[in-house]
């Protein structure tokens, strides 16, 4: 019985709507291009998508606790800079990797000083770092891509291999995903993250420090940031200064999307993992039916828009609830408190 | 030996205001003791210190006989109290379970939240409690009272010996009330410290067992509650020196005609409010903060929309739709919060006094900054505001010369001002700048203007108006002339059904 | 602060002197502390360059460079004072200009052409209202989403191509030099119409927002809605107006790029659209609003636009002026930080 109810409680939760909503989508452009749902173009949704997908795990983090980095891009593109350079320097790949992740959480705790001790909004004190990042990759790479020169059989070549049919940024999205659920849901950190972005006054009242954990925030967001470009240079073989996909704004939308509420408190991985399917679904599907690039770049701010107009509706739509409940309360609490 | 909380000399003041004066009394084991007093009459400040928020200027909190030292809410819950507030400590978003134990879940051997223990243990709180929630359920989407009753299970979680509820039944509907003072009772028998904040005449005499009352600060009388009565209670809060403050007001007798006329009016909060106002008439509302007072004035300057009722304005029947009609129409109102709703805290004096006549001060397409001045000097000199510059910024101002600024701002030579409706204009303001507040509010009744008082100070609305109505629960109770007021009366009839 | 201390009551009381620090008086007063920034950039790179840094040509260059930036500041500044912010300047301002190209090369003639750009800024500007307004979003994220949308559109009409502009008027706008006089041996190469128009425009603001009941209330509504909003102004009507105001700058900003450039392309903007916040931030606008003028956000613009062109007079790569751009931007929100902290202690 307890089962059926948790399972009820999970049909009817706002993520089983928006992965059916994901699934009409898949299936409408399946069937104005039967070419949409073969394996090797699956493939390359799920390819395209791990990159923001990592991301917009940080990025929902932040949102739960009531934050926002918008530096992330460039976290990204500059990590791959930096691991692509070591390992052509001849570092071993897996040394090279493990600095580029560091060095990603020190940007991170960069980014946490200016939020949280000198008390700069977050979004601009980022954008400002993103400004900082962009310069620094121009000097260190020339404005030119820097290839890794490896074989197909070299080791850091995984990026564009698959395991069974999934290629590996993808598997390792999904094992992010999964394990930040389990951290999010299961343990006191995660819970201390609501605390933080629900109520903040609250958290205080429990003996958790906001600070310290928004901190912790920003440098696993940048930490995550890392690890993604990472991957891309693994899967490219070769790291760019900068890119025309806004990738931060993809991961923003795909955290929107999946029902992570902007000013913070409420939201799950699930939620996350179904945006940027539904994301990056929408968007394979506009260019399947061969539109360009602007769509999609417009399909995306109409995206997020909506989202976040859907978030307001539903927020005046519970308190306009919970006023009626108020004012009509007698009935039911006279039934059961009795 | 039971449990005992102590209290001892505890004083606290802010700039201006003596909140607390050497408060002392204790609180027993399996007793609820009812902390009593006006509104301002210092027990919110108290709660605040018990609960950590704010820090005693002297004086100790000692529970069995042990002082304490905490210097934060935090600290003060793991010394074992727990203050639950109007405002609520939850995560709208989180299910019950994770609400009702924020800061330490039990966890499972690899380090996880051990769901299974959270929900045994918080259903078998709910059950104890005899309330129908469901464990998983997300808090945002309990009524008001039972998230109350969440809050309530946090404490009790916690283990809190002492239970503090501010004006827990403001919110909540009959048969709700009933359930907390279930709740209440069992955790009484259960010998806990249960702390009780009300206005409500009625429950206290419910719930209570022991009753301070304070007064301007100063503890006034401790009670036991089967030994006293209503009577006793409203004398002990009343009745404060007077002294030549009131005396020497010089009054306005020449009352004008009826500039403004209520006639059932209705909104969310009101019901069926009517009165009238004429010119030269001081109106004062009296009642208990939430009483809605304050909803009357947004109401009537169109602040707030209005459900039902008519509003007759000089003659007019007049609807606003916002503030802008009702300020073009002659009316004014300064606000409850002076920092939130009242100034531009970081613009100056001189920019904050011409707010509302920004288009009257015109010499073609600019602003007359050469009248604009003269207008800001006028009420500089006028409201003695003291100040080294009309280019102060108003944030550096005592709260007394920023409401002064205010009234300025509505009673200039440029202003068209029939109707003011001054919100607390004394809250947070010290004993001499009362006094001055309160010959201007008699002056500016001189010159013609009707004026709506509100305070939560009875003495103040008693002395200063001419009539006084009362509110209670967004009624009016009672509509008298200031004659026959007396803070008796008139505080019977603002918590007495 | 009591009563008693300030003198008698309803006379003016000449404030007893406070000995302040130099450092306490450039944090107070920002503008002072950025012309004195200013100075210095310029008497740095003045050194480094050997005096081409102020060579009359170079600051001709200078004057060049800031009339876009100072078009795409003022819009913002306006909006910052208000309390509200937008960050779709660069991709709106891109638009707009990359849609005069386009219908002037369709055969619309110029002065439709001009007002249909413009009617393109103000729509956008309208929209970012309504977001703001209707649907109660956090300015900074529905303005992104709304650049994301225009960026789509400058795609759309781009398709990677570059349009040129071949209006003798917009070449002219956008290269004629204003006052050009030759005294003997010394010639005064001129004010470019862009930057001379751009100036006019600042000081009309500046004008407006000191003078007029207009600016007064931008001013209001930025302090305090709520105290606004009874005292009569409709904040919401003021956001309208404002986020149109913006919208319409940024489109003169994209104008002026594309008569510069002579062409219109798909960057356009884009490496400018945070400009116009840093100019204001450092010239002492608070992003909480009610705060800051004119002066100091054309202040800031003059550090700002010194400051990257001394780089490119010195011979600095892209990258360190990336690096020079968002270092300024922490520094000025971090100078934010320790005026707060003054201020704090002043009424503490």
């Amino acid at each position: 019985m307890n089962f059926q109810q948790s399972l009820k409680r999970r049909l009817k939760s706002k993520e089983s709507l928006l992965f059916l909503i994901t699934l009409l989508i898949a299936l409408a452009f399946f069937i104005n291009n039967r070419n949409f749902l073969r394996i090797d173009s699956l493939q390359g949704i799920m390819q395209t998508m791990s990159i923001t997908g990592i991301m917009a795990v940080g990025m929902s983090y932040l949102f739960i606790g009531g934050g926002i980095d918008l530096s992330m891009t460039f976290v990204s593109l500059f990590s791959g800079v930096i691991c692509a350079m070591m390992i052509r320097s001849g570092i071993p790949w897996g040394i090279a990797v493990v600095l580029t992740l560091l060095i990603g959480a020190g940007i991170g705790a960069i980014n946490a000083f200016f939020v949280t001790k000198i008390k700069i909004m977050a979004f601009i004190s980022t954008i400002a770092m993103s400004m900082v990042l962009q310069g620094v990759n121009l000097i260190l790479t020339n404005a030119q891509d820097i290839a890794v020169a490896v074989a197909d059989g070299h080791t850091f070549a995984w990026g564009s291999r698959t395991i069974w049919v999934f290629p590996v940024p993808f598997v390792i999205m999904t094992l992010l995903i999964v394990i930040y659920g389990v951290i999010l849901t299961k343990t006191q950190f995660g819970r201390n993250v609501y605390l933080v972005g629900g109520n903040e006054y609250a958290a205080r009242l429990a003996g958790v420090n906001p600070l310290k954990v928004r901190a912790i925030l920003y440098i696993n967001a940048a930490f995550l940031s890392a690890m993604a470009g990472i991957v891309f240079t693994s899967r490219m073989r070769s790291a760019a200064p900068s890119t025309a996909a806004d990738w931060q704004m993809n991961a923003i939308t795909a955290s929107i999307l999946g029902g992570v509420a902007f000013g913070g408190g409420s939201g799950s991985m699930l939620g996350c993992f179904i945006g940027i399917a539904m994301l990056n679904i929408f968007n394979a599907g506009l260019s399947s039916i061969a539109l360009a690039a602007h769509w999609t770049t417009m399909a995306q701010g109409a995206l997020l828009l909506i989202a976040l107009a859907a978030d307001f509706v539903n927020e005046r739509s519970r308190q306009k609830a919970l006023r009626v409940k108020a004012e009509v309360p007698s009935k039911v609490t006279a039934k059961e408190g009795a | 030996m039971s449990d005992i909380l102590q209290f001892t000399g505890i004083s606290k003041s802010y700039p201006g205001v003596k909140a607390l004066q050497d408060i002392s009394f204790s609180a027993k084991a399996g007793r609820v003791l009812a902390l009593l007093g006006e509104n301002g009459a210092g027990k919110s400040t108290l709660l605040k210190i018990l609960s950590g928020d704010v820090r005693a200027d002297t004086g100790d909190i000692t529970i069995d006989g042990e002082k304490q030292t905490y210097s934060s809410p935090y600290d003060a819950i793991q010394a074992g109290i727990s203050v639950i507030y109007q405002e609520r400590q939850l995560v709208p978003s989180l299910s019950v379970m994770e609400n009702v134990f924020p800061g330490a879940l039990p966890k499972t051997k690899l380090g996880t939240i051990d769901r299974r223990t959270l929900r045994r243990e918080t259903k078998a709180v709910i059950e104890k409690f005899g309330l129908p929630i469901d464990p998983d359920e997300p808090v945002g989407r309990l009524s008001v009272a039972y998230q109350q009753m969440v809050e309530i299970m946090k404490a009790y979680r916690r283990d809190a010996r002492i239970i503090a509820f501010d004006e827990p039944t403001a919110p909540l509907a009959e048969a709700e009330i009933a359930i907390l003072f279930k709740l209440i009772q069992q955790l009484k028998e259960e010998g806990r410290i249960i702390i009780y904040v009300s206005h409500r005449m009625a429950e206290i005499f419910q719930v209570t067992d022991d009753i301070v009352v304070l007064k301007d600060g100063k503890l006034v009388k401790t009670l036991t509650t089967c030994e006293t009565n209503e009577h006793e209670l409203i004398q002990a809060m009343i009745g404060r020196d007077l002294g030549d403050t009131y005396a020497n007001l010089k009054r306005n007798d020449k009352l004008g005609d009826v500039v403004l006329e209520v006639k059932d009016l209705c909104t969310d909060m009101l019901h069926d409010i009517n009165f009238t106002l004429r010119a030269g008439e001081v109106l004062g509302f009296a009642g208990l903060i939430g009483a809605g007072r304050t909803e009357v004035a947004r109401a009537i300057f169109g602040a707030d929309p209005i459900t039902s009722g008519e509003i007759i304005f000089e003659g007019k029947t007049v609807k606003f739709k916002e503030p802008k009609d009702a300020i073009k129409a002659g009316m004014a109102l300064c606000p409850e919060d002076r920092k939130d709703q009242g100034l531009l805290l970081q613009r100056t004096i001189r920019e904050n006094t011409t707010m509302p006549i920004l288009k009257k001060i015109r010499r073609g397409p600019f602003l007359d900054h050469h009248l604009e001045n003269t207008l800001t000097h006028e009420s500089v000199k006028k409201y003695t505001i003291r100040t080294p510059s009309i280019n102060k910024i108003t944030r550096e101002l005592s709260g007394g010369n920023q409401q002064k600024v205010i009234l300025g701002r509505w009673t200039n030579a440029k202003n068209s001002t029939k109707l003011l409706i001054l919100d607390e204009p004394t809250k947070g303001i010290d004993v001499g700048t009362k006094a001055e507040i309160y010959q201007m509010v008699c002056d500016l009744a001189k010159t013609g203007l009707a004026i709506i008082f509100i305070s939560s100070e009875l003495t103040e609305v008693l002395n200063v108006s001419d009539r006084i109505i009362v509110m209670r629960s967004g009624h009016i109770t009672w509509d008298i002339p200031r004659e026959e007021a007396t803070e008796e009366n008139v505080l019977e009839h603002a918590m007495l059904v | 602060m009591s009563d008693q201390s300030q003198g008698s009551p309803g006379t003016l009381q000449p404030e007893a002197k406070q000995r302040q620090s130099f450092l306490v008086l450039l944090i107070r007063k920002r503008t002072l502390m950025m012309l004195f920034l200013f100075v210095i950039i310029i008497a740095v790179f003045a050194i480094r360059t050997d005096g081409r840094m102020i060579d009359m040509r170079n600051i001709m260059q200078i004057l060049n460079m800031m009339a876009v930036s100072t078009f795409l500041t003022q819009g913002v500044a306006l909006l910052m004072i208000s309390g509200k912010l937008d960050l779709s300047t660069g991709a709106n301002g891109t638009l707009c200009g990359m849609f005069l190209a386009y219908v002037l090369r369709a055969g619309v003639p110029l002065i439709p052409a001009i007002l249909m750009a413009l009617a393109v800024g103000a729509l956008v500007g309208v929209v970012n209202a309504a977001l703001v307004n209707e649907l109660n979003m956090a300015p900074f994220i529905a303005t992104l989403a709304t650049s994301l949308i225009a960026t789509g559109f400058v795609i759309l009409i781009a398709q990677n191509r570059i349009i040129p502009i071949r209006h003798p008027v917009l070449i002219d706008y956008g290269s004629y030099m204003l006052f050009r006089f030759n005294v003997g041996e010394f010639s005064f190469p001129g004010v470019p119409v862009s930057a001379f128009l751009a100036f006019c425009f600042m000081a009309i603001i500046g004008v407006l927002l000191h003078k007029t009941k207009f600016g007064r209330q931008t001013y209001l509504v930025g302090g305090n809605p709520q105290a606004a909003m009874l005292s009569g102004i409709n904040p919401k009507k003021m956001s309208y107006i404002l986020f149109i105001i913006c919208g319409l700058f940024s489109s003169i900003a994209g104008i002026t790029l594309v008569s510069r450039l002579q062409s219109a392309n798909m960057q356009g903007l884009v490496a400018q659209r945070f400009q116009g916040i840093t100019a204001a931030v450092l010239g002492g606008i608070s992003l909480g609003g009610g705060t800051g003028g004119m002066a100091g956000a054309f202040v800031g613009l003059l550090v700002l636009n010194t400051f990257s062109n001394g780089m490119t007079v010195q011979g600095t790569g892209p990258g360190w002026q990336h690096i020079a751009s968002g270092g300024l931007l922490i520094f000025a929100l971090t100078l934010e930080y320790f005026q707060r902290r003054q201020n704090e202690k002043i009424v503490a």
